[in-house]
């Protein structure tokens, strides 16, 4: 395929911005996924004295920095989310929504998740837990299903599984204006723990209990595992070696994703890492 | 790969003395698409020794209730008509391959 990138790199934080970099210099054909603001965490600092060169800046004006830095060798963000990276064996797919890009390796600069899963989330998922209520959905044709919806796209999903089941409960994790189908019902609690026996029969709140078939968490971003089916992780964060592999053959990462410490010149000296293993990868 | 069916199913699982492999899949499922390639080559690769087969879950319910398929693509393997082993979720061909070739 002729619109196949060498290299895609997903996350425009220090450690995808340095992968760029550090991979464009050696020539190859990258695709950066991320947003034009480059890093929420970045633009958030008040002041940063531990960045090498750069003493007392604020989070912005690093920021105004890396973007420079950026345009001046004709580096652009693609401002998309990545929802899915399939490894295929030679090369990788990357999902949004229904469209794919293809490339020969992926590097994951996504930075860290907060919101911690559920009690239960991980032991039930595929036996009643999922993260595609789309996808899922006709499995659960006359069945109760639950959603805990963290965004108001969660609303939509909600509306087309209740075309389908017998019942939807919706838990919204926002607050805000439902825009929701009648029959589903709103439960305004906060989930607890999803339990069961081999398969999902319960969702236990702190002030309701309901039994459900399916409880599907949709959340805004995806933790690494999830986005990139097969992917070894270790305490939470993505298991890599000294030169920044992965369990999957291809698949680098770097940041704040890979472990601690969280700090900016760490993630860009990761990435410099990922991109060079990268490169040797694809040269090999 | 073959395509299996409620009716055809028991007999397709049941017999030979090798593992089969079973593909749970449906048309409106966007990782199943994305494995369907992965399993073709599996099967050129090791069909000799694992027999491949695929259950579309929209046109047999019944086995895919029967084996409580919550969610798909579902690869599972069975081995003289029972379950042994399986896979929920899309998984990387080395992943896939390293599964079933311990049931060989
Ligand atoms: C308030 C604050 C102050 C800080 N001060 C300092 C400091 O003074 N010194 C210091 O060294 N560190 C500091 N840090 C820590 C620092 O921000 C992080 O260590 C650093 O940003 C990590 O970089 P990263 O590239 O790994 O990830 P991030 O900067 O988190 O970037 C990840 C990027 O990937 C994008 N992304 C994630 N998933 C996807 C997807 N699926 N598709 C597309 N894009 C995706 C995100 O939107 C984001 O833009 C501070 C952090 C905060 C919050």
């Amino acid at each position: 395929m002729d619109n196949r990138y060498d290299i895609a790199i997903i996350g425009s934080g220090p450690a995808g911005i340095s992968a760029a970099i550090n991979a464009k210099i050696r020539n190859k054909k990258i695709i950066l996924f991320g947003s034009k603001d480059l890093s929420a965490k970045l633009i958030k600092a008040p002041k940063i004295n531990n960045y090498l060169g750069f003493y007392n800046v604020t989070g912005e004006e690093l920021k105004n920095q890396f973007q420079r830095h950026m345009d001046s060798m004709g580096i652009e963000i693609v401002n998309e989310r990545i929802n899915n990276v399939y490894a295929m064996g030679d090369y990788f797919t990357l999902m949004v929504n229904e469209k794919m890009y293809e490339a020969t390796t992926v590097i994951l600069a996504t930075g860290v998740e907060y919101t911690k899963p559920l009690s239960g989330e991980e032991k039930f998922l595929g036996r009643g837990v999922g993260y595609c209520a789309t996808c899922d959905a006709p499995l659960y044709k006359g069945k109760i299903v639950t959603i805990v919806g963290y965004n108001k796209e969660a609303e939509e999903d909600a509306n087309y599984v209740s075309e389908l089941a017998a019942k939807v409960y919706y838990v919204p994790m926002y607050k805000g204006e439902y825009n929701l189908r009648s029959e589903i019902q709103i439960l305004q609690d906060k989930p607890v723990e999803i339990q069961g026996d081999n398969f999902v029969s319960k969702l236990i709140l702190k002030e309701n209990e309901v039994d459900t078939d399916g409880v599907f968490v949709l959340k805004d971003s995806v933790p690494p595992a999830q986005l990139v089916p097969g992917l070894e992780i270790e305490e939470g964060h993505i298991k890599v070696d000294r030169l920044m592999k992965t369990n999957i053959p291809g698949c680098f990462a770097a940041g704040d994703c890979i472990g601690k410490p969280y700090q900016y010149i760490k993630a860009a000296g990761e990435g410099q890492i990922a991109a060079l293993s990268a490169v040797s990868y694809l040269d090999s | 790969m073959k395509e299996v069916t409620d009716s055809t199913f028991l007999e397709e699982i049941n017999g030979t003395g090798a593992p089969v492999v079973v593909d749970f899949w449906a048309p409106w499922c966007g990782p199943c698409k994305m494995i369907s390639p992965i399993m073709e080559e599996l099967d050129s690769e090791i069909g000799s020794k694992v027999k491949f087969v695929k259950v579309n879950v929209d046109e047999s319910p019944q086995v895919a209730q029967k084996y409580r398929i919550a969610s798909i693509p579902t690869i599972m393997v069975f081995k003289n008509g029972v379950p042994v082993d399986s896979l929920i979720g899309f998984r990387p061909k080395q992943a896939l391959k390293e599964v079933i070739e311990r049931h060989i």
